[in-house]
């Protein structure tokens, strides 16, 4: 099973690999060890210290608090909820629903039509990145995307307790 | 050495090494490294040929003089294309359609992969296009696929866009319009207006319209075909003038012919130089059609296992099959390229162990010229096939390639150990056992399916096994299947230069042709499409004729051979067929046609496949030429003794096979006679292959030094 230098890793966060060897890692058997060097780079880059147990999208990521909660955080410190809760109750929304404001983000007749589709933008409250776009019909409830079952993947998948602050 | 008579001159430049293969009137041969010189390859050429001579204890100055002939391949064309270091091209093709050829037909971002790497998504990618957008211009113009004008030619736009190129600095100008086959004025139109302008303002580059090359359906592939004339093929022109002067000045009476992809030799003033772009692998094939020839074997299986690859074609009543738009390179083209299927699995490649279901994988990558894990100059540190076969006790470990590199079976022991043998819980020989029984069950695999789909059984073919790691595993993998017989030439690992060597020196011309005749139609019908085929094959005979004339052979010493490509009407597919009738003149000709069409049809489907109710049209006309050349002699040895010769035998050595330990013979093969006849188990080694006889196989050497390898019926 191969393992990458951790240099190999941090190019491909950052989109900087060369396309041979994103295509070597594609193609070959997954390296054992991806988890661990991923997470170590993601958390060497964050401002705060809190532990990072998983990451959970783009900028965001769930961290162990002394207290025992498990928060989804974002890469600016911010802090939304326990993981086990929808963050995007937390997040500031901005929701196109107008032909007007679709055609911001569209060429006319190639955005949605607002009776059918809006387009839900999140945003951090504190540093105002876009974190999630849901494109749904009108009314639809926010969408739950992802509840990991953290214990599991550790000691099943990982073989290992899960990390304490 | 007077008594070495030096005929043949194959040179394979690859891009690190020039390798040139000198084959004498007993096809022996000797093989010449030198360090490629891509400034002048001439200079890298005669190093090599210098080299290869020392062997046989002569010179360059000694033995050219003697050569009846020199054939050129080589990948510096590829090379050119693949690191994209052609000329700055610039491309007219229609207006509003200017995109076509960055957009690469879609399947261009995939073409080149593995079966695995097709289905997974993520990995397809597209390479930057040969002529990129901002070089690319387009003219008002449209024909319609009956070759009617729909839109004029725009003349008054031709000088903007010619202009506007040659500021861009372009090297070269390439035109494609949609159905210019049909209807080639607009193009030539373009053409001749391109040159006076550019007379005009003092700034000549070559310019190539797609119909005076490739005149054929398909745009992108057209397209692709005339770009790659303009960017690759032309600028080796040169070189290949430089490189048959300097051989002319050491003597040589020939000129230098050059392998093209249609499986014949062309010369380097041909017109259409991209025809020569691939090389490599066809020379096997082409010599395995000219022994079969020689020893009468009208059906040939071709097997032939390097480093990389597993490469199969089937020559069938004489004919190797053309596939007429190939893709290399990762482009699609409409050059006729020798069919030839290939599978990633030969001597070098990688085996792993599937973390989830503990299951062998082999490759599809390889590691090629570095072996593997026993030769640590190679730097790689995953296992290969060669590792296990140097566990296994099959291959000489001091003389492999002639005892130039040297192997460390310790070393593949430690890594199959490793990588393959622990996570099984298997022991060291049987997990590398395992391996080489899953490789061979694999080409087997390979090999029926691929005759079987053709409507073939394998006992109507004869297996011809060659190339450095073929010999190995040729039992293997040819076990049960039930061969008419399987020949192994001693020549084996110098087998595609001998083939190249052996080449016709052959042009082919193809052309489009839309000549639809419906089920029960008159007489009059029949004889206009008859005489559309008649009129482009003496279109086609000429362009022949006119080549051949080039180097300085008049059209009486030409051999014309003729072919059509036909198809059910509304078909997508057609078959390219050997015209039973040298002209179409009557009624009959055409019905005799139509009746070998049905014939092949029949043979490559089934019988119940054919529907001539949906009547017949002709897709192209096709015009092969051949002129006489010298050819490499086929050994012929007077026979020996059924029993080897004492020297030959170089012991016994202990080899791993079936799970347990056992002594093999092993055998010097040159030093084998014609007449000898071995019994497995045996292991026959030269410098560049080794053979093995495994038990229950027994192997009889011919006079012409060919091994004929049997299954022992108990």
């Amino acid at each position: 099973m191969p393992t990458y230098e951790r240099k190999m890793i941090e190019e491909l966060v950052d989109g900087k690999l060369s396309f041979r060897q994103v295509h070597k890692i594609l193609s070959s058997f997954k390296d054992a060890d991806r988890f661990d060097q991923y997470v170590s780079i993601l958390q060497e880059r964050v401002p705060y210290d809190d532990k990072i147990i998983m990451p959970y999208g783009l900028h965001l990521n769930i961290v162990a608090k002394e207290t025992g909660e498990r928060i989804v955080k974002c890469d600016c410190g911010h802090e939304f909820c326990e993981y086990t809760t929808n963050w995007k109750l937390f997040a500031n929304v901005y929701v196109r629903d107008t032909e007007e404001k679709i055609m911001e983000v569209y060429p006319k007749f190639m955005g949605c039509d607002p009776k059918w589709m809006h387009l839900r933008e999140f945003y951090c409250p504190s540093c105002f990145t876009m974190l999630e776009v849901e494109a749904v019909p009108p009314g639809y409830p926010f969408i739950f995307d992802f509840q990991p079952d953290i214990e599991a993947y550790y000691e099943n998948w990982l073989n290992r307790p899960v990390p304490t602050p | 050495m007077a008594s070495i008579n030096a005929q043949i001159l194959a040179i394979d430049a690859g891009g690190t090494m020039t390798d040139t293969f000198i084959i004498n009137d007993k096809g022996e041969f000797v093989v010449g490294k030198a360090q490629s010189t891509p400034h002048d390859e001439s200079v890298g050429l005669l190093q090599s040929a210098a080299d290869a001579l020392t062997y046989w204890g002569t010179t360059v100055e000694e033995s050219f003089p003697n050569l009846l002939a020199g054939v050129y391949s080589g990948t510096a064309m590829l090379n050119r294309l693949v690191s994209r270091k052609g000329r700055r091209v610039g491309l007219i093709v229609n207006k509003g359609m200017e995109d076509f050829h960055r957009m690469g037909r879609a399947i261009q971002s995939y073409l080149g992969y593995s079966y695995s790497d097709r289905l997974h998504l993520n990995t397809h990618r597209y390479d930057p296009p040969l002529v990129p957008r901002e070089r690319t211009r387009g003219i008002t113009e449209r024909v319609d696929v009956f070759g009617n004008v729909v839109i004029p030619l725009y003349e008054h736009e031709v000088e903007p866009a010619v202009l506007d190129l040659l500021d861009q600095d372009v090297e070269a100008i390439v035109i494609s319009f949609l159905h210019s086959y049909k209807y080639p004025a607009h193009e030539r139109r373009v053409r001749d207006m391109a040159k006076e302008i550019m007379k005009k303002v003092g700034k000549e580059v070559p310019i190539f319209a797609s119909v005076d090359y490739y005149p054929l359906r398909k745009e992108s592939h057209r397209t692709n075909t005339t770009i790659i004339e303009a960017y690759a093929a032309d600028p080796s022109r040169h070189t290949l003038e430089v490189m048959n002067r300097r051989i002319q000045e050491k003597g040589a009476t020939f000129d230098l012919r050059v392998m093209a992809s249609h499986g014949g030799t062309i010369s380097y003033q041909a017109n259409e130089l991209a025809r020569t772009l691939v090389s490599g692998p066809i020379g096997g094939v082409v010599g395995a059609k000219y022994l079969g020839e020689f020893l009468n074997i009208k059906n040939i299986a071709c097997s032939d296992i390097g480093g990389t690859s597993f490469d199969i074609a089937l020559i069938t009543q004489g004919d190797l099959s053309i596939n007429s738009s190939p893709d290399m390179a990762r482009l699609v083209l409409s050059l006729p390229l020798v069919a030839m299927d290939t599978v990633g699995a030969g001597a070098g490649s990688f085996v792993r162990i599937d973390p989830n279901f503990k299951s062998i994988t082999l490759g599809p990558d390889s590691a090629g010229y570095r072996v593997g894990v026993c030769n640590p100059a190679g730097g790689i540190d995953t296992v290969t096939v060669s590792d296990c076969h140097v566990v296994l006790g099959l291959i000489n470990p001091d003389n492999f390639l002639g005892g130039e590199v040297k192997l460390y079976p310790e070393l593949a022991y430690e890594a199959v150990k490793k990588q393959v043998a622990d996570p099984l819980g298997l022991s060291v020989e049987d997990a590398a056992y395992g391996v080489i029984d899953l490789l061979e069950s694999q080409l087997r695999n390979y090999l029926e399916s691929m005759i079987l789909g053709k409507g073939y059984s394998p006992s109507q073919y004869v297996c011809f096994s060659y190339g450095g790691g073929g010999p190995l595993h040729t039992a293997g993998y040819t076990k049960g299947l039930g061969f008419e017989d399987v020949l192994v030439p001693a020549w084996a690992a110098g087998f595609s230069a001998f083939g190249c060597g052996a080449a016709d020196f052959e042009y082919r011309y193809d052309k489009t042709l839309d000549l639809n005749v419906n089920d029960g139609a008159s007489a009059e019908e029949k004889l206009m499409a008859g005489s559309g085929l008649q009129q482009s094959w003496e279109e086609l005979m000429e362009k022949v004729a006119h080549e051949f004339e080039r180097n300085k052979f008049s059209s009486d010493k030409v051999d014309f051979r003729l072919f059509f490509r036909m198809q059910y009407q509304g078909q997508l597919n057609d078959l390219e067929i050997e015209s039973p009738v040298n002209r179409v003149e009557t009624v009959d000709d055409w019905n005799q046609l139509v009746a070998s069409f049905e014939e092949t049809y029949s043979r490559v489907y089934a019988r119940a496949a054919r529907s001539p109710e949906l009547g017949y049209t002709i897709t192209g006309a096709i015009v092969r030429g051949m002129v006489e050349v010298a050819k490499p002699k086929i050994p012929e040895e007077p026979l020996y003794g059924e029993k080897p010769p004492k020297n030959a035998s170089l012991g016994r050595r202990k080899v791993y096979w079936k799970g347990a330990w056992t002594e093999a013979d092993i055998w010097e093969m040159e030093a084998l006679k014609a007449g000898n006849r071995i019994e497995g188990f045996a292991i026959i080694e030269s410098p560049a292959t080794t053979f093995v006889v495994p038990p229950g196989f027994e192997t009889y050497l011919d006079q012409h030094r060919i091994f004929h390898l049997k299954e022992i019926v108990k």
